[in-house]
């Protein structure tokens, strides 16, 4: 008990050093599918047929992910003779809208700290978990400035998880009313931007997008803790948004 | 030039009048004439007594000369015409008050029987301060406490109403019979039973006498002023009695144990030991303790203001006990400004507790219940009501600028001033019924935070609640003229303290408004031997002259400045207070209008969590509140727990589990309980020799009758 102040001496910083290094432990990332060049139309239709959620669709001569439905089950990624390559980055966010430019809307103020209320909207959990970790010591996103909050009255951003489940839609629609403007909403997971496994239902919205607007999009299922990072330096403009949200890719595909 | 003995008589007979108008007329008309005589008796006696205060026409009439009782007569001083001054500035606005209160009990209750008994009971009170002589100051005292007891048991169908005013008629009773008796040991050595001669006489009481006049009158009295140990009969005589007369109980009839304290022990026989004035101090900062802890943890609301009537009461005697001390111990100054701090804090508790009584009784009869568990959110409902109970609420928590900030400022210096007194031991009675007192007044805010904030802020927390209407205007305007007395008493003491000083000074033999009120408006001009020039300069320059061209009078400061041995300095101005705070106020309003004017504000619902609905079962309530202070002192409370649970099958299908607790009033678990014991177990012993057999009554004639051949033989 009395050594833990020498041995963390000792051990010295830990913390990750992303952004302003880029972060190379091992399995930092659970990484995600890539748009793969596969011109067999028999193996395109299989692959398509493994993916449980439909975010692999294909166009033309390629697949293309949707990743706002992936969930990162790895069936495109094994188990099939023609295999989807897999990418091991973690810089997923997208803003919601291409010419939305979150951080100037936000104001120059909120640049460099932001008070973050965090809402399970009906998740599995898993997204939670990791959010989490962001205010453990090897995240610790309090360097960055940013703070959980536990009252919206406090909050600039709102951070939800999980495909907005029928009895929480109340307390989101409460919570995002009670902000003080500007405010902003990111959308963490699968689930707040599609439904993921659970879809649009009787019990569920489908995505986040139905109930209140969203400004950040933060893929992956679960989306790991330097994603979610990702996302709310994005949302500061600390950090360009990622290339490819799916959407946009197909169409600027399709307009080539 | 106003002849106060004519104002006198007349007031008695308007008292008279409006008992005879009170028995013929009709319940609906009754009501407003008796609102009409009880105001116009009022103003009648304000200016008999506002005569005598301000202008010192102090009257004497002798009435009649009985045999074995001596003259009867009627006298007015100014410590008289000071409680009949208070009692008439609390029962005009409680007269105006009746009228839209006692209409919910017609039908149900004798109009005509209020009307006649409540007049009685002024002129029984204005009576029992005009006596002159024991005689008739006894009889008016019984008269005041029949009356009294009668009007406290109106609703004389509730079997709880009547068990409170029998405890409160046999308690006063007993005190009677103990100041009686004190002061018939005066008597014992004085030519008549007047007063004068009472007071020729005390020069030649022995010590032992002394003494126990002392101890009988202080405690007698006290069971009148609600002091401890006599103060069981309080919390439960005013929730049982109807809010007017709650308003006078606590306004008025308390003042008359002070009353009767200051009369004997001040003015016929004065202590003339320490140790008394310590017993009065330790009797009053202990009661003033306890009672502020009752308070605290009373969800009632009547119950509540009464315990903090025993606590108001209590701060009152241990300002008399400091300034007995200080006379015994020759310090004639301190103890002019114990005593003039008393009266004054005897005016503040009068108005600001008929305030608060009315209050609560304007929120009973729309609401219908005490209990501040069912209240809530009343200040949207009963608007002007919560306003003047929040003024109220402010007086009583001593916060300036109001009157009840003055008093206990200057009681907590006054006590400080203990420095002059030479014996250790005096001291540190002073230090530790200080740190009492203080204590007293922290809890007092958080008592009435609870009050004001549990009965008007919130959510209504039962239908009754939601549905309340605000009261009629008679009823606010009684009230409002409360609430202004309050604030008036509060920013002008430097007026208020020169008035009371010349009560007092008689009894002290030394003037104190030099001592409290330096003469600021005029100072640097005229040569002033208790303060300095250099001094004067100095509080010149910090602006205490301001004001000084439209304001008569000696200044706005109160300042007292302590002798050469104590160099202590204490000065507070309520007046200049008030206009800083006014200034402050609206000048941060404008300011933040100007800066904010184009601001968009949105006014959005309470954050509450993202439930579906705030239910009222979920907020704070009254015990909730208060029972930090319920758990920090339940060693002083001493509840009893009790767990009453429901059970279908088996222990472990519980249905329904109610948790109980029971407190004991502290006096009644410590004194008065053993005493009904200690009297049940005397009488069964007694009891033994009633053996049902002849031969064994036989056996006692013969055993009386040979008891007296013995005693015969021996004388």
């Amino acid at each position: 008990m009395s050594k833990w102040v020498l041995l963390g001496i000792r051990s010295g910083t830990k913390t990750t050093r992303y952004p302003s290094h880029t972060e190379s432990a091992a399995g930092i990332s659970p990484g995600r599918p890539k748009d793969t060049l596969m011109a067999d139309k028999n193996a395109q239709a299989l692959i398509r047929d493994l993916c449980p959620t439909g975010a692999l669709n294909p166009k033309n001569d390629r697949i293309a992910v949707d990743y706002r439905r992936c969930i990162s089950c790895r069936r495109c990624a094994r188990g099939a003779s023609t295999l989807v390559d897999w990418e091991e980055s973690w810089e997923w966010a997208s803003l919601s809208a291409p010419d939305l430019n979150a951080s100037s809307a936000l104001g120059s103020p909120f640049s460099q700290s932001l008070h973050i209320r965090v809402l399970d909207a009906g998740a599995c959990r898993a997204c939670l978990s990791e959010i989490e970790q962001l205010g453990k010591p090897y995240y610790n996103i309090h360097r960055l400035g940013f703070f959980m909050t536990p009252t919206p009255r406090h909050a600039d951003v709102l951070l939800v998880a999980g495909p907005v489940a029928d009895n929480m839609r109340l307390p989101l629609e409460k919570a995002y009313d009670a902000m003080p403007t500007p405010k902003r909403v990111v959308a963490v997971g699968a689930c707040a931007l599609s439904g993921g496994v659970f879809g649009p239902s009787f019990t569920s919205y489908g995505s986040l997008k139905n109930v209140i607007p969203v400004d950040v999009e933060i893929p992956g299922c679960p989306p790991p803790p330097l994603a979610i990072i990702h996302g709310l330096l994005v949302l500061t403009g600390r950090r360009p948004p990622a290339e490819s949200g799916a959407t946009s890719f197909l169409d600027r595909r399709s307009g080539t | 030039m106003i002849d106060v003995s004519m104002l006198l008589f007349l007031f008695m007979a308007t008292c008279a009048v409006g008992a005879a108008l009170a028995v013929v007329l009709p319940d609906r008309m009754n009501l407003v004439v008796q609102t009409v005589v009880g105001i116009v008796a009022s103003a009648i006696a304000l200016a008999a007594s506002g005569a005598v205060l301000l202008l010192g026409l102090s009257f004497d009439i002798n009435l009649w000369r009985l045999p074995g009782l001596g003259p009867i007569s009627l006298h007015m001083d100014r410590i008289s015409a000071l409680f009949v001054f208070v009692t008439a500035l609390v029962y005009l606005p409680i007269s105006l008050f009746s009228v839209e209160y006692m209409e919910k009990y017609v039908g149900r209750y004798s109009i005509k029987f209020f009307g006649f008994f409540s007049h009685l009971l002024f002129a029984s009170i204005v009576l029992t301060l005009a006596a002159g002589d024991v005689a008739s100051f006894l009889f008016a005292w019984e008269l005041m406490t029949i009356l009294s007891y009668l009007l406290v048991t109106y609703e004389h169908r509730e079997e709880e109403v009547t068990s409170a005013g029998y405890l409160l008629l046999s308690m006063s009773e007993v005190g009677t019979f103990a100041a009686a008796l004190g002061l018939l040991i005066i008597a014992g050595s004085a030519d008549n039973l007047s007063f004068s001669a009472l007071r020729n006489a005390s020069s030649g009481i022995g010590e032992a006498a002394r003494w126990g006049v002392f101890l009988l009158t202080f405690f007698g009295f006290g069971v009148k002023a609600g002091l401890i140990p006599g103060s069981s009969w309080l919390p439960r005589a005013h929730p049982a009695a109807p809010a007017n007369c709650s308003a006078v109980l606590s306004g008025v009839i308390l003042n008359l144990g002070i009353y009767g304290i200051v009369r004997v022990n001040a003015d016929l026989l004065p202590a003339s030991h320490a140790s008394q004035g310590i017993v009065a101090l330790i009797v009053g900062s202990l009661s003033a303790l306890i009672g502020i802890l009752y308070a605290t943890i009373d969800n009632d609301m009547k119950r509540m203001l009464a315990h903090s009537s025993i606590e108001n009461m209590g701060i009152i005697t241990a300002c008399l006990g400091a300034g007995f001390v200080f006379l015994a111990s020759g310090q004639s100054a301190l103890a002019g400004i114990a005593f003039v701090v008393a009266f004054y804090h005897t005016v503040n508790h009068s108005l600001y507790k008929a305030l608060l009584f009315l209050g609560a009784g304007a929120v009973d009869s729309k609401v219908g219940g005490r209990n501040m568990n069912r209240f809530g959110g009343l200040i949207k409902r009963m608007p002007w009501t919560s306003a003047w109970f929040l003024i109220g609420a402010l007086s009583i928590a001593a916060l300036p600028p109001f009157n009840g900030f003055v008093t206990e400022w200057l009681t907590l210096q006054t006590l400080l001033q203990s420095a002059v007194l030479s014996a250790k031991g005096l001291k540190i009675a002073f230090a530790l019924c200080g740190a009492m007192l203080a204590l007293t007044a922290a809890l007092a805010v958080t008592c009435f935070v609870k009050a004001y904030g549990m009965s008007f802020l919130g959510m209504p927390r039962s239908k009754a609640a939601e549905s309340a209407a605000e009261a009629k205007s008679p009823t606010i305007v009684s009230m409002a003229m409360l609430a202004a007395l309050c604030f008036i008493f509060g920013i002008t003491p430097t007026y208020v303290i020169p008035v009371i000083d010349g009560a007092v000074s008689p009894v002290v033999h030394q003037s104190v408004t030099d001592e409290l009120v330096p003469p600021f408006f005029s100072g640097n001009k005229t040569k002033n031997p208790k303060f300095s020039d250099a001094f004067m300069a100095e509080f010149h320059d910090l602006g205490a002259q301001v004001g000084s061209s439209v304001l008569p009078g000696r200044g706005l400061v109160v300042l007292h400045q302590g002798t050469a041995r104590n160099p202590v300095i204490f000065a507070m101005s309520t007046s200049y207070t008030f206009v800083v705070l006014a200034i402050l106020i609206i000048g941060s309003v404008l300011v933040i209008r100007l800066l904010f004017r184009n601001r968009v504000v949105l006014r959005k619902p309470v954050w509450d969590g993202g439930i579906r609905r705030l239910f009222p079962e979920m907020t704070y309530t009254a015990t909730g509140f208060s029972n930090p202070v319920r758990v920090i002192f339940e060693a002083i409370f001493r509840p009893s727990m009790s767990e009453n649970t429901r059970e279908t099958i088996s222990g472990h299908f519980r249905t329904a589990i109610r948790n109980g607790r029971e407190e004991t009033y502290v006096v009644d678990r410590a004194l008065v309980n053993p005493l009904i014991r200690s009297s049940q177990w005397l009488a069964g012993l007694i009891g033994l020799i009633h053996s049902a057999r002849v031969n064994a009554y036989a056996g006692y004639v013969l055993l009386t009758l040979l008891a007296f051949l013995v005693i015969q033989t021996l004388i």
